[in-house]
């Protein structure tokens, strides 16, 4: 027999965000609600050559506004966004980090940290030998610095992780997170993801497996459920949340906006790139007996929702497994259509946006949807927002690999 | 431009310190260079020179003005 524990209920105190929508929680809400699409042309290199033409790009971000010059020189944009974005999280969760026990306070960010700057270093290797490579190059490349780095800013000691798991990432960040503090390893801890994946090798990678849609309308790309989705779109950003312990929060008197209730977690063993709806349904399965929620407390599901042919039929299917017949008649809409796929960061901010749903009772849209696809027959709240209480928000996420996390997130009385 | 000019720019640029006063006296430390930054500076000067610095001939070097009689003699030698 294991040990009972008594698990603290661990709550969402601030949030930060950097997005293709707007450069802070409240413009990326309000992009959400209001059904807008953060896609364009590719414009961070020139991509005529690429059979893609499409992004979801950070427009007007300037990390001098965030942090100190010589951190900007020492940073590649991926890392700069997390630090944007934590800055922010705490600056909104009011946290005074001279009032904290630093080795409490931990940060753990979702990311594959920036390998375009490594394929950019492989060409001056090639053609200008060893010794004229950027020193700093795996400092601003590796997915460790990004949680290092920002840790570093704002002197945070506690647990440092930067984590990958796909497309899951995001979401295993936070569930991660959840369980460091239920067992007392920190007091809070800053979570989430980020990514800058609007770069040569990984636009050419991801199109050449056939993942991204070709669409030339930016605004008309990401439609995820829709009959004629053809592929993702790739977004770039940062999600942040500050989480902690009910009773810390309560200690310092914190602005509490959610609770975070549980997370589920599966792998596909299946393919190294089809998903497994069978095994989402576990991690969907996990989540809501973690939480103590029955299928039928759940309102509203924030969709992985990708816009891919195989995603969002799957995803459906899974959803119809965990739900039976009530799978039509629970709200479910995908982000991903207006602010494409951040990858390792989607699931974080998605997480923001289901705070925000769950304090603001408003379900942003799925936009692009016009023609219904058999596969895909649930109410995808298509192409407006709906005023519609929230109390309990499951939130998926989904890694090209098999990596499934599910999330709960509940709103606080 | 001056080899001296030259550092003082590269310097300056990559400590972001514009209110440190560069001078031939001056050591790295007192111009607030930390180690990732030397190694930048390096870097930065042989870009620009198309020289090569040996880690082992900077032990000798105690202040910018000796630095900068080190590049002159590496420019120097490239065209031997």
């Amino acid at each position: 027999m294991g040990r009972t524990l008594t698990l603290p209920s661990i709550v969402v105190t601030g949030m930060g965000a950097i997005t293709p929508l707007g450069l802070s929680v409240a413009e990326y809400w309000q992009g959400l609600v209001n059904g807008r699409s953060g896609s364009g042309p590719i414009t961070l290199f020139d991509a005529s050559a690429y059979p893609v033409s499409v992004a979801a790009e950070v427009k007007n971000f300037d990390p001098e506004k965030y942090m100190p010059l010589k951190r900007v020189d020492r940073t590649s944009r991926c890392i700069q966004f997390a630090i944007a974005a934590v800055k922010m999280a705490i600056e909104s969760a009011r946290l005074d980090m001279s009032q904290e026990k630093p080795e409490k306070v931990g940060v753990i960010i979702a990311t594959s940290g920036m390998m375009s700057i490594i394929a950019d270093e492989g060409e001056v290797l090639r053609k200008r030998g060893p010794m004229r490579i950027d020193p700093l190059s795996i400092a601003k490349t590796a997915p460790s610095m990004v949680t290092a780095q920002a840790a570093l800013e704002i002197g945070a000691k506690g647990p440092n992780t930067s984590l990958n798991s796909a497309c899951a990432s995001g979401n295993d960040a936070l569930g991660t997170a959840l369980n460091h503090l239920r067992l007392g390893h920190a007091d809070v801890i800053i979570a989430g993801g980020a990514e800058a994946n609007v770069n040569p090798i990984s636009i050419a990678s991801t199109a050449r497996i056939g993942a991204l849609s070709r669409e030339t309308d930016p605004a008309k790309a990401s439609r995820p459920f829709d009959l004629n989705r053809d592929g993702f779109v790739f977004g770039e950003g940062a999600g942040i949340l500050v989480l902690e312990t009910l009773e810390h929060a309560r200690e310092r008197k914190a602005p509490i906006l959610a609770e975070l209730a549980s997370a589920g977690w599966s792998f596909d063993a299946y393919s190294e790139t089809a998903p497994d709806a069978e095994t989402q349904a576990i991690a969907m399965h996990m989540v809501l007996q973690d939480a103590g929620v029955a299928p039928e407390e759940i309102d509203y599901i924030n969709a992985h929702g990708t816009s891919t042919r195989l995603n969002d039929a799957a995803e459906t299917r899974s959803i119809k497994m965990v739900f039976g017949d009530r799978a039509y008649k629970i709200p479910i809409s995908s982000n991903k259509s207006m602010i494409g796929h951040l990858a390792c960061a989607a699931g974080a901010a998605e997480a923001v946006a289901a705070v925000m749903t769950v304090r603001e009772g408003i379900i942003p849209p799925t936009i692009n949807y016009e023609t219904p696809d058999p596969e895909c027959d649930l109410d995808y709240v298509p192409n407006k927002a709906r005023r519609q209480p929230v109390n309990v928000c499951l939130s998926n996420s989904f890694g090209m690999g098999g990596q499934n996390c599910s999330l709960i997130i509940r709103r606080f009385p | 431009m001056s080899v001296e000019e030259t550092l003082k720019k590269i310097v300056t640029r990559v400590t972001r310190k514009p209110e440190v006063a560069f001078s031939p006296g001056a050591t790295f430390e007192e111009l607030e260079a930390d180690s990732l930054d030397i190694v930048q500076i390096l870097v930065a000067l042989e870009d620009t020179y198309d020289i090569e610095i040996q880690d082992e001939e900077l032990q000798e070097i105690k202040n910018m003005g000796d630095f900068i009689a080190y590049i002159e003699r590496k420019i120097g030698e490239k065209g031997k």
